[in-house]
């Protein structure tokens, strides 16, 4: 029992702690480490409730996916975060009473918790005792739960059509595959064979490289002798 | 001391309130508004879990799951929109708004 | 296992699954037309889903939680008419704006897939995925415009705000399951049956769940995305966002006021009345100096919105046949005046200012005519078909002794018939501009639709009355 106490109050501390890191750290790529951090000792914190297949989702989903996602777009975007942190001072003050009174309030109404008197007779799903976590969840959840299972898909049908709507652009100057021109093509399409005599250069076969432009002549002087002091 | 169902709800009230807490102080910053986002869904998943295992219920686990599948959802969605905006914008800086005022 | 009562939203989903990827194999860059011809399936399969709906069977499915019953096929009748006109008048608006790809009604029809999900819910659970397949469809769709920065703007406030909201609902609904040991609404029903035995936590959870589903309905004090929302999204889209998933969100408060919460009355409903005034008052007020037409109707379906929760808030049958009727007025209504809306076009040019529309009743009095209706109708003048919505919940008001509710309804009505008639005395009274682009056909049969169904509601309300009344009926007997 005192393991499983100290595994509580150290897991219960590193997901308070890396809480507080993510919406106060200065630079956002730590704050999504930190978000990891929590998610992962918040997992820890399930399976010592009994919910290890919730715990591993948790470490899958959120580490795996969401934090991938989130590390990608932070890195992606070329943001001033410094910039974006003006204000913190000024609304320190409010959102501390706030969140004060928040907690305060909730720790009342959470401290008078206790099993409801019905609650043995009013519950949904019982916890069958002879089989793992894993197993009791599946049961439940492509029978009793089918119709929130399938509502659950359109949700991430409905995220990903927004996302590729939302981001996918098409550019005018980038290349697609079109597998039917390319199956189409044929030798005498795409090469040309040259006879090249002894010595001719390929501007005699009127075969043109793009050359360097050569320097229009009239140039202003100023940027004539920078040029020669910079070769000097 | 005995760890009881009510210590995961404490640590699951002061998840929320650094959730709340963080939107307000990071008014600025969108990617850190959408992780206060996460952090209270963390919080909400957590007392489903610890309510679950209080009642000796499975059906608290079973929403939780959908949650985190609505998250991860939201997340997408959320950051799409983050990346439009920058876009546009150049920033994503939500508060010097002028084009539009309430 | 009564699966049969879910046929209406497993129909649309699979056609929204079919019309999704017919679009993608017709090719994302075939042009407007793949749009178009995706726009015209979806209204097909919504007419087939209606059919499903009045012939289907009433019942409770998938272990208690999905009900259908006369409550919820009026809703989701209602639900699909709206959702149908913000469609009709998207076809023509996406083209000219050069929106038009077919993602835009596979997510009209998916969000709407939610709506119907929701008015059904009968479980905490069956709710909050209904609620999230509908918003976040709602939040690509306010940004969908996405290179104009309004409109991202628009979208990732919607999104943050929303999302926040969602967080909250789901907090309460964390604490109710916990408290009382389900989230089945029926038992949560009988496990309040004793109000004198429930737990302050149930309490606290009824308030952030009520905190949540009030954002959604945009009502004071959670109202203050509504404006730039409206503003920034595409004028069909903010005009779907004040029809369709309004009526959802507020039959699923009531239903939840109804049926699990319906031993708590007398704690809610001192909440739903303040929510209710304070809506009333700030949607006639802060709507007075808007220039900006889009802005109006945000500030405007606040203060119908608070209305609308006069008719909860009275916690009677009567009340919820008043807040039915109201959702029927106001749909109508609402999709009639965002047609005139979209077709204030100039040179290709969408507008949106109240002072672009003076002249109109002398360049266009076609146009202009509608807009009267529409606007006499919303400032609720008689005969118009918003006359009697707010007439049956200002009854129903008065019939519960709850004067203060009523009188102040009429006030802020007054107020509200200000601006009304403002936009009206500018079309016809002010030096007016030259004239709008010609309007396409879709947007004139809306106009003339939603038109007529307003003027004309007073000579056939019987049988919206009666099918509100015995919806009404399932949820406060």
């Amino acid at each position: 029992m005192a393991l499983q106490a100290i595994a509580f109050y150290l897991m219960a501390a590193v997901t308070l702690g890396s809480g507080l890191a993510v919406v106060s750290a200065r630079n956002p790529v730590h704050s999504v480490l930190f978000l990891i951090a929590a998610f992962f000792s918040a997992a820890g914190l399930f399976v010592l409730l009994g919910a290890e297949f919730l715990a591993m989702l948790l470490v899958v989903v959120y580490v795996g996916a969401v934090a991938v996602l989130f590390l990608f777009v932070v890195m992606m975007l070329d943001v001033d975060f410094a910039e974006l942190r003006g204000g913190f001072q000024r609304y320190l003050p409010v959102g501390l009473t706030v969140g004060a009174l928040l907690l305060i309030e909730l720790l009342l109404v959470l401290g008078g918790w206790k099993l409801a008197p019905e609650a043995a007779v009013l519950k949904l799903s019982s916890t069958p005792g002879n089989v793992s976590n894993t197993a009791a969840i599946g049961r439940l959840l492509y029978t009793d739960y089918i119709f929130l299972f399938q509502a659950a898909g359109l949700i991430l049908l409905v995220a990903m059509i927004g996302a590729i709507v939302l981001t996918l652009r098409d550019r005018k100057t980038s290349r697609h595959q079109v597998i039917r021109v390319q199956n189409e093509r044929a030798v005498a399409d795409t090469l040309l064979m040259v006879d090249a005599g002894l010595g001719a250069g390929i501007k005699t076969l009127g075969i043109y490289r793009p050359l360097v432009e050569t320097p229009p002549q009239g140039r202003d002087p100023v940027a004539a002798t920078e040029l020669g002091e910079r070769r000097s | 001391m005995e760890v009881g169902i009510t210590h995961y709800l404490v640590v699951s009230a002061i998840l929320l309130v650094l959730g709340v807490f963080g939107i307000f102080l990071n008014r600025k910053n969108v990617i850190v508004i959408l992780m206060s986002i996460e952090l209270i869904l963390l919080a909400v998943n957590l007392n489903f879990v610890a309510f679950s295992a209080a009642l000796n219920d499975l059906a608290g686990q079973i929403m939780a799951m959908f949650v985190l599948t609505v998250a991860a959802a939201e997340a997408a969605i959320g950051l799409a929109i983050v990346v439009v905006y920058f876009r546009n914008r150049g920033s994503i800086q939500v508060e010097d708004v002028t084009l539009m005022k309430g | 296992m009564n699966w049969t009562t879910a046929i209406p939203e497993i129909f649309l989903s699979v056609a929204g699954l079919a019309i999704l990827v017919f679009g993608v194999l017709r090719g994302r860059y075939s042009g407007p037309g793949n749009a178009l011809v995706c726009s015209m399936l979806v209204l097909a399969s919504f007419a087939v889903a209606a059919i499903l709906i009045i012939g289907g069977n009433h019942g409770i499915g998938y272990n208690g939680q999905f009900t259908t019953d006369a409550f919820s096929s009026y809703a989701k009748l209602l639900i699909l008419a709206g959702a149908a006109l913000g469609l009709v008048l998207s076809l023509d608006y996406n083209r000219l704006e050069g929106l038009a790809r077919f993602e835009f009604p596979v997510l009209v029809l998916l969000s709407t897939v939610g709506m119907m999900v929701m008015v059904s819910a009968s479980s905490m659970m069956t709710l909050y995925l209904g609620l999230e397949l509908q918003s976040l469809s709602l939040y690509v769709l306010a940004a969908f415009a996405r290179d104009t920065l309004r409109s991202s703007e628009a979208g990732l406030k919607f999104f943050v705000l929303g999302a926040l909201a969602s967080g909250l609902l789901l907090y309460g609904i964390s604490l109710v399951y916990g408290f009382s040991g389900t989230m089945d609404f029926n038992v949560l029903a009988r496990s309040f049956a004793d109000p004198a035995g429930v737990a302050p936590g149930l309490i606290v959870g009824v308030v952030f769940i009520v905190a949540g589903l009030a954002f959604k309905i945009s009502a004071v004090p959670f109202h203050m995305w509504t404006p730039d929302v409206y503003e920034g999204a595409p004028t069909p889209v903010t005009g779907f966002f004040s029809t369709a998933p309004k009526v959802a969100a507020i039959c699923l408060i009531v239903r939840l006021m109804g049926t699990p919460f319906g031993h708590l009355l007398a704690s809610w409903q001192q909440l739903i009345v303040l929510v209710s005034i304070a809506s009333m008052v700030l949607g006639s007020l802060a709507a007075i100096g808007q220039t900006n037409i889009k802005r109006l109707m945000a500030y405007s379906s606040i203060g119908h919105m608070g209305y609308a929760l006069i008719g909860l808030a009275v916690g009677t049958a009567e009340g919820v046949r008043g807040v039915l009727i109201y959702m029927v007025t106001y749909v109508f209504m609402n999709a009639g005046t965002f047609a005139c809306l979209i077709a204030m076009r100039r040179r290709g040019i969408a507008l949106d200012k109240i002072s672009d529309l003076s002249g109109l009743g002398r360049t266009d009095p076609m146009l202009a005519g509608w807009m009267t209706v529409f606007m006499f109708s919303m400032a609720g003048i008689p005969p118009m078909s918003g006359f009697f919505g707010k007439l049956y919940v200002f009854l129903a008001a008065v019939q519960a002794g709850m004067w203060t509710l009523a009188v102040i309804g009429v006030l802020t009505s007054v107020i509200g018939a200000y601006y009304y008639l403002r936009i009206i005395k500018v079309m016809y009274f002010d030096e007016g501009g030259e004239a709008f682009d010609r309007r396409p056909m879709s947007l004139s049969v809306v106009a003339a639709a939603a038109g007529l169904f307003t003027l004309f509601f007073f000579v056939f309300p019987a049988p919206f009355v009666g099918a509100a009344q015995a919806a009404a009926r399932v949820l406060f007997g």
